[in-house]
């Protein structure tokens, strides 16, 4: 593991770390959250799918923070923090950029996806992996996106083919 | 950006199907040079892609996108795409996509070869 990356372990439930660098962020959190589903204590009927399915909605915020966030003269901050309840995965990502219009985005992406889309399709991809999605500004420097996934969905996505 | 370390396998099926091996990943760091390689190969012949996920922990939407943007290239052409020897990480995606409906999945390289 990078030097970087800390995770604190105390409570198999749940994992907390704040990333600092944008070159390594997404190998690091990938890095940390597989670490910490296979530690996490499952119950019998829980679909390890779920992890994944969590794991690809914060690979695509990350991943969108990484390539399009402003973050001005700041150093970026991006904090991750997961937690497992019952056969649900609670997510929430912090970060100290200038934030973005979440609605008005997904918006103009479902109605300007074409055919077998190259771009556009990781917030939709985002919102159809995930239920109680919330994103806002916390603070004059911080928003925060939270959202969980649970283990008996069947999530999809409608893109035009 | 740092520069990614992530590259992609190739091999020779035959003049008209290469394997693509992807490697860790195909995301947003490396699907330019995933959508260059396949550009490479169709201007060299090849029009049928077997790509190789056994080693795949992350496919992203821009992954996918480029994938799509390979396919829009060879369908004309009666080229196909198919996914071969899937890890969980990426069935994901195609189940969220439903992209099964576009790509066929095989479960080894080599069934894959044989269909083709």
């Amino acid at each position: 593991m990078p030097p970087h990356v800390l995770p604190s372990f105390g409570l198999m439930h749940s994992v907390t770390h704040r990333f600092n660098d944008l070159d390594t962020v997404i190998d690091s959190l990938h890095e940390l959250f597989d670490e910490w589903s296979v530690s996490a204590e499952t119950g019998p009927d829980f679909d390890e799918t779920t992890f994944d399915r969590a794991k690809l909605a914060i690979h695509e915020w990350v991943a969108n923070l990484v390539q399009h966030a402003d973050f001005g003269a700041e150093t970026p901050r991006v904090g991750l923090t997961a937690r497992l309840e019952e056969n649900t995965v609670f997510c929430c990502i912090e970060d100290n950029s200038s934030g973005f219009d979440f609605e008005g985005q997904i918006a103009l992406r479902e109605h300007a996806l074409q055919a077998f889309p190259e771009r556009g399709m990781g917030l939709l991809m985002l919102r159809a992996c995930s239920e109680s999605l919330t994103y806002e500004q916390v603070s004059g420097s911080v928003n925060r996106l939270c959202f969980t996934v649970a283990a008996d969905q069947d999530p999809w996505l409608n893109i035009p083919f | 950006m740092a520069e990614t370390t992530m590259s992609f396998g190739i091999k020779q099926h035959n003049d008209e199907t290469v394997i693509i091996e992807i490697g860790k990943a195909l995301d947003f760091r490396n699907a330019a040079d995933f959508k260059a390689l396949c550009q490479q190969e169709v201007e060299e012949g090849a029009r049928h892609f077997i790509l190789d996920f056994s080693e795949t922990g992350v496919l992203d939407s821009t992954g996918l996108g480029s994938i799509f943007s390979l396919y829009r290239q060879v369908s004309p052409m009666k080229g196909q795409v198919v996914f071969a020897s899937v890890a969980r990480p990426v069935q994901v995606v195609v189940q969220l996509t439903r992209t099964y409906k576009v790509f066929r999945q095989f479960p080894t390289v080599e069934s894959a070869c044989e269909a083709l």
